[in-house]
């Protein structure tokens, strides 16, 4: 059995890949938007976030490759589409609609957050790895929650545009909630309580939008769906992972 | 493990002259280098601080070190190994490295001070500009050139500087280590 195989039949992995996938897979997506932003700000800002989600994705990734003797660059791009244990609502098209690109990244950090706090049990390496990344994450937070909350004592158009998004996304977001495992009881232990984790995103959410007047109506999933995080991804995600391998593909061990 | 009293300052030395690639002050200055240990061979281990995960130029530093360490004389190898405990702090900034910074433009939060994060304002207490020294500024944006800084805007002298950006884990952090 080869390290990349050992690596994939661990239940511990399948979280720290959940995370780290998103974040790789959302930090590429969210670069196209490098030259585009709304504002110049805006626009340092959210590459400046693509770019930390990539780095926090490589350091989840280094974590798994001293574990299992893997290059991180390899457990980025080298496994098998099956193996991507991100949701698919990270790589969902934005149409390059500001609104949808912001209330999807402000969703996946608040996701982040707990994740990265239950991320931190798992042994002395990761909670160092963890404990780091959640602080640099907390950042992103307090700027989409600043955002958010301005957005929502802005005018109508401000108002009604992040609303339609949140009414959009909302129904997707569930898919972040998707035990990542075949075995749905270990991985769920893993978590500490899916039920409590989803009560934790829900409520830092809840909080930044009523405080700033918008409507999210998000309920658990059911345990037992399949998608992303089990491998059954959407072809969105198979045409983002291959633009995103397009270089390597063509020259691999390019550096510059 | 045998410290070598006779590698140890100049391999000290070096690092003391290696330039941040970002920062107008040293990886030392910096609070980067967290121990730094000699065998009785002359292999040297340096241990290291990210600033920030995503910072590009840590490779380079990285590659610095194990060259102009590696270079002196005695020092048969040199390897930099990158940690996340404790993680790095605005705090591990030197005096000497503050002096330096301000004198760029970049102000650096005061030991123990505000975190930048987990409020709605970064650093709500009025930051003190390096040009012209006024309490009357504004953070302009919280994304800066670099990761670990913001970019601050003073309403007296119409100017913009930087500020380095405090993390709210950073109260645990412990202060800069011997190296």
């Amino acid at each position: 059995m080869t390290a990349m195989q050992d690596m994939m039949k661990d239940p511990d992995v399948n979280l720290v890949l959940s995370l780290a996938d998103d974040l790789l897979m959302l930090g590429h997506v969210q670069g196209d938007w490098t030259g585009l932003g709304p504002i110049l700000e805006e626009d340092i800002a959210s590459s400046s976030m693509a770019q930390d989600d990539l780095s926090h994705a490589l350091v989840l990734y280094e974590h798994l490759g001293n574990r299992f003797g893997l290059d991180p660059d390899v457990i980025a791009y080298e496994r098998d589409v099956a193996d991507y244990r991100c949701c698919d609502l990270v790589t969902m098209p934005d149409e390059f609609d500001w609104s949808v690109a912001f209330v999807r990244r402000w969703m996946v950090a608040h996701w982040a957050d707990p994740v990265l706090d239950r991320l931190a049990m798992g042994g002395k390496d990761l909670e160092d790895r963890c404990r780091r990344l959640r602080a640099e994450q907390g950042v992103h937070l307090s700027y989409l929650d600043d955002w958010m909350r301005r957005l929502g004592a802005g005018p109508a158009e401000a108002r009604e545009r992040i609303q339609a998004a949140l009414d959009r996304i909302t129904p997707l977001a569930g898919m972040l909630m998707e035990i990542p495992g075949r075995d749905l009881d270990v991985d769920e232990d893993f978590c500490c309580g899916r039920e409590e984790l989803f009560n934790e995103w829900v409520t830092a959410m809840d909080a930044v939008l009523s405080g700033a007047g918008f409507i999210m109506d998000i309920t658990l999933p059911a345990r037992d769906v399949i998608g992303g995080r089990r491998g059954e991804h959407a072809e969105h995600f198979i045409q983002q992972h291959a633009e995103m391998n397009e270089v390597r593909c063509e020259d691999p061990g390019a550096a510059w | 493990m045998v410290i070598d009293d006779g590698i140890l300052p100049s391999v000290h030395a070096a690092l003391a002259d290696i330039p941040d690639p970002e920062l107008p002050c040293s990886i030392v200055d910096l609070g980067l280098v967290e121990a730094v240990t000699v065998d009785e061979d002359g292999h040297v281990d340096i241990t290291l601080l990210p600033t920030f995960t995503g910072c590009p130029a840590l490779d380079m530093i990285a590659n610095d070190v194990t060259r102009l360490v590696g270079n002196l004389d005695a020092v048969e190898s040199c390897r930099v190994h990158w940690v996340f405990d404790p993680p790095w702090s605005t705090d591990r900034i030197t005096e000497a490295g503050r002096t330096l910074l301000k004198a760029h433009g970049v102000t650096v939060p005061t030991c123990g001070g505000e975190p930048a994060s987990r409020g709605v304002e970064f650093r709500t207490t009025a930051i003190a500009c390096p040009w012209c020294g006024s309490h009357e500024t504004r953070l302009d944006s919280p994304f800066g050139p670099t990761r670990c800084r913001t970019i601050q805007y003073c309403e007296s002298c119409k100017n913009t500087f930087e500020d380095m950006k405090r993390l709210d884990h950073e109260d645990e952090a412990s202060s800069p280590g011997a190296g």
